[in-house]
């Protein structure tokens, strides 16, 4: 779906998988193992859920398939073309990788930074190359279609945060990515909005898109992916397979800590039962 | 120290307003060159910490606070170029966003905040913490810069506000913008500031470089290393050349009249400065040394023989202190985790 | 002694002064955010001022403030004075709240720091009144009184200029007029984040106030306040490294550009006219009034 109007370099072969990580090791800059041994494939047209449990991870697997980090060991690749930070300096394959893969971060605020909500929608394009009229269209329309068209003219930080949030992914969404990735989107969202959030990730799996998405979020997870892929505390890759596999596996959830188990009393009788971090649970009694 | 409208007369403001260009158009260049295509990110994100320090209310003592303006932090941190830059922006934003502070003032302002601060604060700072220090000697180092820093610019905002009569009076000499001389608008501006927001720049800036030394943060180690010691050399060079002005001032300075002068103006000369002014022969009166005929010359090379001095002895006492506290050669910094 | 030009948020008057520290700071923070949002309000109503260009607003209302550093009679400054008020009437916003933050902002300080210039101390002359020992001449009454009105006219354009422009069209009408992009760009991030900190700085303040049981001693609050700004110090150098990624991620390859269209219409002209016509007016008035 990528449309720079002009002829891409290298068309991406369609049998390429949107990306490959082979032996992916990275460490932090301060220190600290961030991931260790990944291996994973994921093919064009994916619905795929990275859970784990907080510092296991996440985040920075989706900063690698962004080309924002570089792993330390193993090679990281998407459809067909390693990424690595002398591949992304050369300009025609940053415009067309950064054009081909959206990131949605958790925090709204970091990626407004731009004067008005148009300007938001319209730096991704303007950035690609479009000409003015081709960049009014696109944010004309993608505004329309998450109704911010009443916000073009605010300023970001007048906004709420649900507004934030949809201004955000707008503002990916203009330059028509074929991957999505988002890391914990649903946080610090309201439930409808939340709700609005998932909708959107279901619209998205009709339009043929790749998504991934990070979250420790589990209630999210069965509406919109079709695999999930757990990370365990040790940074490595605990459970790589369809979402009733691993949601239904309680013992690989319970041992990289996305859920926990919990006691209390009613009266006499101690009940027990595990629930996840997200939200309540019903326990189907009184 | 925001100076609002309507003190400057345009002869100052207008003046400052055209010279703080060139100065933000220098530090500009200088940011660029260091942070390269970041700049855009890391200045504004410095211009919110500078604007938000700004809002924190300080305790001083008793049940007195004060605020603190950050900018010999942000030097510290991000050295003088960025935080000129990243000071001017918050005050910007603060006239145009806040309606605090006056817009013809912008340039007075950030000459006073987002250029001599961050200049003097830094600079010194990096002469008294040294190479490699320890975390009790940045801090006190940071504490030093910090206070002389903020009442230098308090100074020069004092200046600015006292040359106003000098500058813009009617016929019959009265000052039309801020209405107090020298004499009272350098000493009440100094001493407001080495008496209170002295101490609340220094607590500030102390402290936050405290915190961030002991958790070891990289944000102290970010700017990149500076030669202080060259431009040292080059301001004193300056000074030595430019101290010839010194013959236009007619007369003698306020207070440091000798006996003759007193003899023609009061017509007497008091008993005990006759008693005490016979003590002492100075070895070059006037500074002028006695073997040289031209006053100006004579400025020049006293201001030279006395540089020379003052270096000297403050190298001695240096050498006698660092050989007494057993240091030994310097070690190299320790590098973050 | 002449009072600190220390920058003192305005705060609402009137609670009590008996607040705690962190009480007063969260206050003084909330009013300020509240303002900024109060005039983007106030920027959206249908008055005079909003319907000018604002590169034509800037250049007209900082030319009033100009102006009034080249007017000496204190007649002349009161007619500006004047003008600020009738604009402000004519941009729906109330005389009263204008008044009120023309005054706490400048105007109350403008007085206090020329009261001295107007006893014979700095200003020798004519006596006008005695007030026991301090005595009052006349020609300091003047200095004085011209000092307080041409702060309090500048004053009021500034906040005319500020209250009736959005941020947003300040910014465009600053990349109309050629200032650089890069420039503007981080003045409009620089504003977002500053939003941004302010709520977690004032957070921040209130979760103290709500924890502590006294008030703590100058010292306890000191270590607080520099723990807490090195705090907002790292996180806002890490918030710049995540604005950076998410920059690139977005294609930032070093240059911000923007589809900024301002046109001027003719009401701008006459606008333009009309002020330019103010000011001749008050220049000649003033150099033919009295300047004592």
């Amino acid at each position: 779906m990528t449309d720079t109007g002009t002829p891409a370099a290298t068309p991406p072969a369609t049998t390429a998988l949107a990306y490959e990580l082979a032996g992916v090791a990275h460490v932090y800059p301060g220190g600290g193992t961030a991931l260790e041994g990944i291996d994973l494939a994921i093919a064009p047209g994916e619905h795929v859920a990275i859970v784990g449990a907080n510092g296991s991870g996440k985040s920075t697997l989706l900063k690698l398939l962004d080309g924002l980090v570089f792993p330390d060991r193993g090679t990281v690749a998407s459809f067909g073309r390693e990424l690595t930070e002398d591949a992304l300096e050369e300009p025609s394959f940053r415009r067309e990788f950064r054009g081909r893969v959206g990131f949605v971060f958790q925090d709204a605020d970091v990626q407004l930074f731009c004067t008005t909500v148009f300007d938001e929608l319209a730096f991704g394009p303007l950035q690609l190359g479009l000409d003015a009229d081709r960049v009014r269209a696109r944010v004309d329309e993608i505004a329309a279609a998450l109704r911010i068209d009443k916000l073009l003219d605010r300023a970001p930080w007048g906004l709420s945060g649900g507004e934030k949030k949809r201004v955000a992914i707008a503002s990916v969404l203009t330059m028509h990515p074929d991957v999505l990735l988002l890391d914990e989107p649903t946080n610090a969202l309201d439930p409808r909005s939340q709700v609005w959030l998932v909708e959107l990730l279901a619209d998205m799996k009709g339009a043929g898109a790749t998504v991934v998405v990070a979250t420790h979020d589990l209630s999210i997870v069965e509406d919109f992916a079709d695999r999930v892929v757990a990370l365990s505390e040790e940074h490595r890759v605990a459970a790589d397979g369809t979402v009733q596999e691993v949601l239904d596996d309680r013992d690989l959830l319970l041992a990289v800590n996305l859920i926990h188990e919990h006691a209390h009393r009613h009266g006499s009788l101690r009940h027990e039962h595990v629930h996840g971090h997200s939200t309540g649970h019903d326990h189907g009694h009184a | 120290m925001h100076i609002p409208d309507g003190y400057l007369g345009p002869q100052t403001y207008a003046v400052l307003d055209a010279a703080i260009i060139p100065a933000w158009w220098v530090a500009s260049v200088k940011v660029k060159k260091t942070l390269k295509a970041k700049q855009v990110p890391l200045m504004a994100l410095a211009a919110a910490f500078s604007f938000v320090i700004m809002m924190f209310n300080v305790p001083v003592i008793g049940g007195s606070t004060g605020h603190a303006v950050g900018a010999t932090l942000i030097a510290i941190l991000l050295g003088p170029w960025a935080a000129c830059i990243a000071v001017s922006i918050a005050l910007v934003i603060q006239a145009l966003v806040f309606g605090d502070g006056g817009i013809t003032a912008i340039g007075a302002n950030c000459l006073n905040m987002a250029v001599i601060m961050p200049f003097v604060g830094f600079y010194l700072y990096r002469l008294v913490a040294g190479n490699a220090p320890r975390l009790g000697r940045r801090v006190a180092a940071a504490g030093v810069a910090s206070y002389v820093a903020i009442v230098v610019a308090s100074i020069a905002a004092g200046v600015e506000f006292g040359l106003q009569p000098l500058l813009a009076h009617t016929s019959g000499g009265q000052p039309l913008y801020a209405p107090y001389p020298l004499s009272v608008a350098v000493p009440a501006m100094a001493i407001e500031h080495l008496l209170f927001f002295g101490f609340v720049e220094a607590f500030v800036t102390m402290g936050i470089v405290a915190v961030l030394a002991r958790q070891d943060s990289a944000l102290l180690e970010m700017k990149p290393a500076a030669k202080p010691l060259r431009w040292l050399w080059a301001g004193l060079a300056g000074l030595v050349l430019l101290t010839p002005i010194g013959v236009l001032a007619p007369g003698t300075a306020w207070g440091e009249w000798g006996a003759a002068e007193l003899k023609s103006t009061l017509g007497f000369v008091p008993a005990g400065l006759q008693k005490l002014g016979a003590l002492w022969t100075a070895a070059i009166p006037d500074y002028v040394p006695p073997f040289i005929a031209n006053p100006l010359v004579g400025y020049v090379v006293a201001a030279l023989l006395g540089s020379a001095l003052v270096i000297g002895v403050t190298w001695l006492i240096a050498r006698l202190l660092s050989r007494k506290a057993g240091d030994g050669p310097s070690t190299p910094a320790p590098t973050a985790p | 002694m002449i009072p600190a030009l220390a920058h003192i948020p305005d705060s609402t008057p009137r609670r009590r002064a008996s607040r705690s520290l962190a009480r007063r700071t969260a206050d003084a923070i909330g009013a300020a955010v509240a303002e900024v949002l109060v005039n983007s309000e106030v920027a959206a109503r249908p008055g005079l001022l909003q319907r000018i260009d604002p590169r034509v607003k800037l250049i007209s209302i900082v030319g009033f403030a100009v102006t009034a550093s080249f007017v000496h009679s204190v007649s002349a400054l009161s007619a500006m004075i004047v003008l600020t008020l009738v604009l402000a009437a004519a941009s729906r916003v109330s005389p009263v709240s204008f008044v009120r933050k023309v005054m706490a902002s400048a105007g109350l300080f403008a007085v206090l720091l020329a009261a001295p210039a107007a006893t014979a101390w700095i200003t020798p002359g004519h006596a006008a009144l005695t007030l026991g020992p301090l005595t009052v001449t006349s020609e300091g009454l003047y200095i004085a009184v011209r000092l307080i009105a041409r702060v309090v006219a500048g004053a009021g354009f500034g906040l005319l200029v500020v209250w009736t422009t959005r941020w947003t069209d300040l910014l465009r009408a600053l990349t109309a007029m050629k200032m650089p992009d890069l420039v503007v760009a981080t003045l409009a991030m620089a504003q977002q984040q500053i939003m941004s900190l302010l709520r977690t700085v004032e957070n921040m303040h209130l979760a103290r106030e709500s924890r502590m049981l006294s008030r703590g001693t100058a010292r306890e609050n000191r270590g607080w306040v520099t723990e807490r700004m090195a705090f907002v110090a790292k996180k806002s150098f890490k918030t710049a490294d995540d604005v950076y990624d998410a920059m690139l991620a977005r294609g930032f390859a070093g240059a911000m550009p923007s589809l900024v269209r301002l046109k001027t219409a003719p009401r701008d002209w006459f606008w333009l006219s009309g002020c330019t016509l103010t000011v001749a007016l008050l220049l000649v008035a003033d150099k033919m009034g009295n300047l004592r």
